[in-house]
């Protein structure tokens, strides 16, 4: 009975190694443990014999069982592991065809150059404020410091608009950002710190003019700034949106009416192979202008100048983007067609 | 201003080079835009003489010159000039040199076989205007030493400065002024160079008439002096040379001497031919609508409160500090003259000046401040310079007003000087730096110092002027950097506006279309195809009709950048900008609105090709919508879009009373328009969009119940908005999470069918079957009182 059953393991195994597919060991499964299955057949058996035999015979069916459901497992999971390489060998797809890929649109260079600069200057804790462009000669000129028959004046180039005059006298489209400072300085008390983007306009048009510009413009009003701190700001700010450790940045002295003492501030660069290289060389480029507020401007924003001082600083940002980004021809920044967003612009991620 | 190196000597003794004196022009605020230095232009030119001109065997119209130089060097240049002949003093470019007309560097070169050294210079090639009628090469004076510069011979004056003048600086119109700053910054040796006073001849008389004493408001002081019995010719070489390089042609003797002082010192002059005055001159304020024409034609009409001079014939002779007229100009007969040196308040030359829109450099220095108290000076060094050139005898000086004006005395205190420079600058550099300016020191104490500003300096009023100047003097670059203080500041939120539409940008951008920057303003009849009822605010003084009048819409712009493209052959164009509008009841709101034309995709297997449509900008504006947290239920739909929309295919888009933008299809006329064949599609977003509520956050229960759907199919009238009837679902029910519409066709031409699929979650619990059918009749039974039928019935 003993042999019977170790041989009846023996061809068991054999079948089971030798077997091809799940059916068929399916199949071998049912011939082994169905109803009138071999081992099945061998227990019925059992009953028959002596309490003795049965023991030790028992123990051999068992024994014979546990084998053979091992084996069967293990083949049934080699067989389902082939036929699914085969099922997803039939599955192929020709993975090399081209998609239609989901294309982005471009965001302009002066967006760019204007999260650039807010981003920077936040981290010096200026607040951003804006003005309106339609501003009145109040605003843009007197609270300046350029009244009304300053020669300073007359060369701004204003646009007037068909709008009646006020209290603020006539109406214009600003020709800077500077109103914007009376305007937040009236509005908060020092010691503040505060920057401004927007367009300005002026009555201007050719190679190197547009007719509208956009300018970001800086103040500090907080007792004793002065020129010291000015310089050290500006410098680092440049250095910071040019990404240069070395920059090496030159003050000027310039007159603006709205600044006394006022500056105006230029970057090194050089030439190489035709391309501007900032921070290095020693050739000068301007590229904004600067200064301690003049106390009529401090005055005109409700300051007293005796108490507080403050310092600007105001740049172009096409400028800013054409040096840092090599945009050429001021007016494609308002004339652009979709190769130059291409060329020029920023995909979204970088914004 | 220009002026030559020369010129500047006669104020400023100086070792320094011109490319020294340039940079330091430009350190101490007087940008120098652009400098002739001789080293640099001549670099590469010499003197020669020609020994030998010989034919070249090969061209009949070229010579064979055989040159020799100062240094007795030999060169072989070939020339075409006609006037080129043995004996004759040339100019020779020598190969590396730039030649000014073109450019371009010389290069040694064989012409018609035969080698050429260089090339002798004609005026032209050397970009230099000249009156002479040489043809050909320039002839240099025989006898000429050949080591004689080539700049000096041309009369450059050992070289040219432009300066560009801040308007604050008056003072700095004149070489004079420019000379004395130089020297205060250490560029050598002030030279007061003070006119001596000239000769009188008792006989000669003076006499000027003046309305009343309201001309003094205008004019404190004017100075007059007459000279009899010269001779207008020809200037002298050297006054010739000295105007050409200030940038003036020459004119006559007495007009160049008056030009040539203006810029020597800064006063500008008036010159009458004594002879062309009518009896006598009257100075008086003109009329209302008097007309007046200057030396050259040009006619103004004047208002009330103009000063002129006029005679006895009552029209005006000239405007006085700006424009002079034609009948008392001095010509080759003039023999008697009237100088008037005035002193005229900036801003009386100023408003006339821009009221006329007269230009000029009398009008430029006058409305800038000239020396207060220089008339008198001015006038003896013009009548000097003239009674040299011209001969003649001169008058007495005759004056009338006279300038009363307090000397102004400004307060500098060392602390407001350490605060506001934030560095030490020793006392006594400071006091020597404003004296050199011409400031006197009044008195002195530990404190601080009191100083008298020169008449010339009308730009030094407080004390923060005066801490300028000492900067500036001394240098900004010995200004030592200063860290800025750390502050914490609390949220922007502005700021956080502002970021706001930055990440907008990348949404639309994510979204394929572009960003565009267009001008604030726009073509008239572009605005008024977007003008609806409102007012245009126009530009009254626009450069062009394309900048005339505000954009009532970033629409019309955002076309005429997409027709940019479109010529150039693109197949579509999706832009949007961020911007501000402009017209009558807004006066700035920023938009953000976006155009769509063309070709949706590329041709592709993964999909069909096809054109940009109304449903493409309502995804554009509900996604901006979605990007607000605005609760698209809440959001209403009606046909009441601005008329440049297509008229059944636009909506405008509502939350309650709140007009948020539109979108759809523009209107044919815009195509029309702007020349675009494809139908636009475009979308406006106001900005009421910041004024409205975020969707509340739904609150979180970590547990997930099982959701229901249900489809339904329903048929509709052709013409009911089905949008609105699915908006409606939403809130048939609290426990209808999501509403959509999964099919949509036509049957006939009144008939829709239309697949609704309708989520169900009771967020906390599991819903029942029973509840799921409670609120599927609730849905069928509102669609079908609308009129829908239920399809699978």
């Amino acid at each position: 009975m003993l042999a019977e059953l170790d041989k009846l393991l023996g061809s068991c195994v054999f079948e089971i190694d030798h077997c091809k597919d799940l059916k068929k060991l399916e199949g071998i499964r049912v011939a082994v443990f169905g109803k009138n299955g071999k081992i099945t057949e061998k227990m019925k058996y059992l009953k028959n014999l002596s309490q003795e035999e049965k023991r030790s015979v028992g123990a051999k069916i068992n024994e014979v069982k546990s084998v053979i459901i091992e084996k069967l497992n293990a083949k049934s999971s080699d067989l389902e592991m082939i036929e699914l390489e085969k099922k997803l060998a039939s599955e192929k797809m020709d993975i090399s065809m081209p998609v239609d890929i989901q294309s982005f649109g471009y965001i302009h260079p002066i967006s760019k150059v204007f999260s650039e600069i807010a981003t920077i200057l936040s981290g010096y804790g200026f607040r951003f404020a804006e003005g309106p462009d339609i501003e009145s000669e109040y605003f843009n000129f007197d609270t300046m410091n350029m009244p009304e028959y300053h020669p300073a004046r007359t060369m701004h180039d204003t646009f007037y608009l068909n709008m009646p005059a006020d209290e603020h006298g006539r109406k214009l489209l600003r020709t800077h950002t500077s109103p914007v400072e009376t305007r937040y300085m009236l509005k908060n008390k020092p010691p503040l710190r505060f920057f401004t983007i927007g367009r300005t306009f002026r009555s201007d048009y050719d190679a190197t003019h547009t007719p509208m510009f956009d300018q970001v413009e800086m103040l500090v009003v907080e007792k004793g700034v002065g020129m010291a701190q000015l310089k050290w700001l500006i410098k680092d700010i440049l250095k910071k949106f040019f990404n240069l450790e070395k920059l090496s940045v030159r003050f000027r002295p310039s007159f603006f009416p709205f600044t006394e003492p006022s500056a105006e501030v230029d970057i090194n660069y050089s030439i190489v192979k035709g391309k501007m290289i900032f921070g290095t060389g020693d050739k000068w480029l301007e590229i904004g202008g600067c200064g301690v507020s003049h106390p009529n401007v401090l005055k005109a924003g409700g300051i007293d100048p005796s108490e507080y001082q403050g310092i600007a600083f105001g740049l172009g940002i096409e400028r800013l983007a054409s040096l840092k980004y090599g945009v050429p021809d001021l007016r494609n920044y308002f004339e652009s067609n979709e190769q130059w967003r291409e060329t020029f612009g920023f995909s979204p991620v970088d914004l | 201003m220009r002026f030559s190196f020369n010129w500047l000597k006669k104020y400023l003794e100086t070792e320094q080079s011109i490319a020294q004196v340039a940079e330091s022009l430009t350190a101490i605020g007087l940008e120098v835009d652009d400098l002739l230095d001789p080293e640099i232009a001549f670099k590469n030119f010499k003197l020669v003489k020609i020994e030998k001109a010989e034919r070249h065997p090969n061209a009949d119209r070229l010579q064979i010159c055989s040159v020799v130089d100062g240094e007795g060097n030999n060169h072989q240049i070939v020339c075409g000039a006609p006037n080129a002949r043995e004996g004759l003093i040339a100019i020779l470019a020598m190969p590396g040199a730039i030649i000014p007309a073109s450019n371009e560097v010389l290069k040694k070169s064989k012409i018609r076989g035969v080698e050429s050294q260089g090339m002798m210079c004609s005026f032209d090639e050397l970009a230099i205007e000249t009156e002479s009628e040489c043809d050909g090469i320039i002839e240099v004076p025989e006898g000429t030493d050949l080591k004689t510069s080539v700049a000096d011979v041309l009369g450059f004056d050992g070289g040219i400065f432009d300066v560009s003048v801040t308007p604050n600086r008056g003072d700095c119109f004149s070489v004079k002024g420019i000379a004395r700053d130089l020297a205060a910054y250490g560029v050598g040796n002030f030279i007061e160079n003070q006119p001596k006073p000239c000769e009188i001849d008792p006989e000669i008389l003076t006499n000027v008439d003046y309305e009343d004493e309201t001309i003094f408001n205008y004019a404190p002081q004017m100075s007059f002096r007459v000279i009899r019995g010269l001779k207008n010719g020809e200037s002298p070489k050297w006054l010739k040379d000295a105007l050409k390089n200030a940038g003036l042609n020459s004119i006559s003797s007495i007009v160049d001497v008056a030009n040539y002082c203006m810029i020597d010192r800064g006063a500008p002059f008036q010159i009458y031919d004594l002879d062309k005055i009518e009896g006598n001159l009257n100075i008086r304020f003109s009329y209302k609508n008097e007309r007046f024409s200057d030396f050259k034609g040009e006619q103004y009409t004047l208002n009330s409160s103009i000063l002129i001079s006029e005679d006895d014939s009552h029209e005006p002779l000239c405007l006085l500090g700006i424009k002079s007229g034609a009948k008392i100009a001095c010509d080759e007969n003039t023999k008697n003259i009237l100088i008037e040196s005035a002193y005229f308040k900036p801003e009386c030359i100023a408003r006339t000046g821009i009221y006329l829109d007269a230009t000029s450099d009398s009008r430029t220095r006058f409305e800038r401040g000239i020396d207060r108290e220089g008339c008198v000076n001015a006038l003896d060094q013009v009548s000097c310079m003239i009674l040299e050139i011209c001969g003649g005898s001169a008058g007495k000086i005759f004056t009338i007003g006279g300038i009363d004006h307090p000397k102004i005395s400004v307060k500098l205190t060392k602390s407001k000087l350490k605060s506001v420079s934030g560095c030490d600058i020793e006392w006594s550099k400071v006091k020597e730096i404003l004296e050199k300016l011409g400031l006197s020191l009044v008195t002195e104490d530990n404190m601080s110092a009191t100083f008298t500003v020169p008449s010339w300096r009308h730009d030094l009023q407080i004390e923060e002027d005066l801490i300028e100047e000492v900067l500036r003097i001394n240098g900004y670059n010995n200004v030592q950097e200063q860290p800025l203080s750390v502050v914490s500041v609390g949220e922007d939120s502005c700021l956080k506006d502002f970021y706001q539409l930055s990440n907008l940008r990348k949404l639309l951008a994510s979204r394929n279309m572009s960003e565009a920057v267009a001008y604030s303003f726009t073509k008239r009849e572009f605005a008024e195809a977007f003008r609806e009822n409102r007012k245009l605010i126009l530009i009254m003084n626009a450069i062009t009709t394309d900048f005339e009048v505000m954009r009532p819409s970033l629409l019309p712009n955002l076309l005429k950048t997409a027709v940019l493209s479109l010529n150039y052959g693109e197949r579509s164009a999706s832009i949007f900008e961020v911007g501000h509008v402009f017209a009558d009841s807004c006066l700035q709101e920023t938009h953000v609105s976006g155009i769509r034309i063309g070709a949706a995709n590329s041709r592709n297997w993964l999909n069909e090709k096809r054109n940009y449509d109304v449903f493409d900008v309502k995804k554009d504006f509900f996604s901006m919508l979605n990007f607000y947290g605005v609760n698209i239920k809440n959001i209403k739909i009606e046909a009441k879009a601005p008329s440049y929309y297509h008229p059944s295919r636009s909506g405008a888009v509502y939350l309650g009373k709140k007009l948020l933008g539109w979108f759809g299809e523009l209107h044919p006329k815009i195509n029309k328009l702007f020349g675009i064949s494809e139908r636009i599609m475009a979308f406006e977003m106001l900005s009421a969009i910041n004024e409205v509520k975020k969707k509340r956050q739904r609150e979180y229960n970590n547990k997930i119940f099982p959701k229901i759907e249900r489809d339904f199919s329903f048929i509709f009238n052709g013409q009911d908005a089905v949008g609105e009837i699915v908006n409606n679902v939403y809130k048939l029910d609290d426990r209808i999470a999501k509403v959509d519409i999964f099919d949509s066709f036509k049957i006939s031409s009144t008939q829709k069918s239309i697949g609704i699929t309708i989520v169900l979650d009771a967020v906390n619990r599991t819903l029942t079957e029973d509840e799921a059918n409670e609120v599927s009749d609730k849905v069928v039974s509102y669609v079908e009182n609308l009129g829908g039928k239920l399809r699978n019935q």
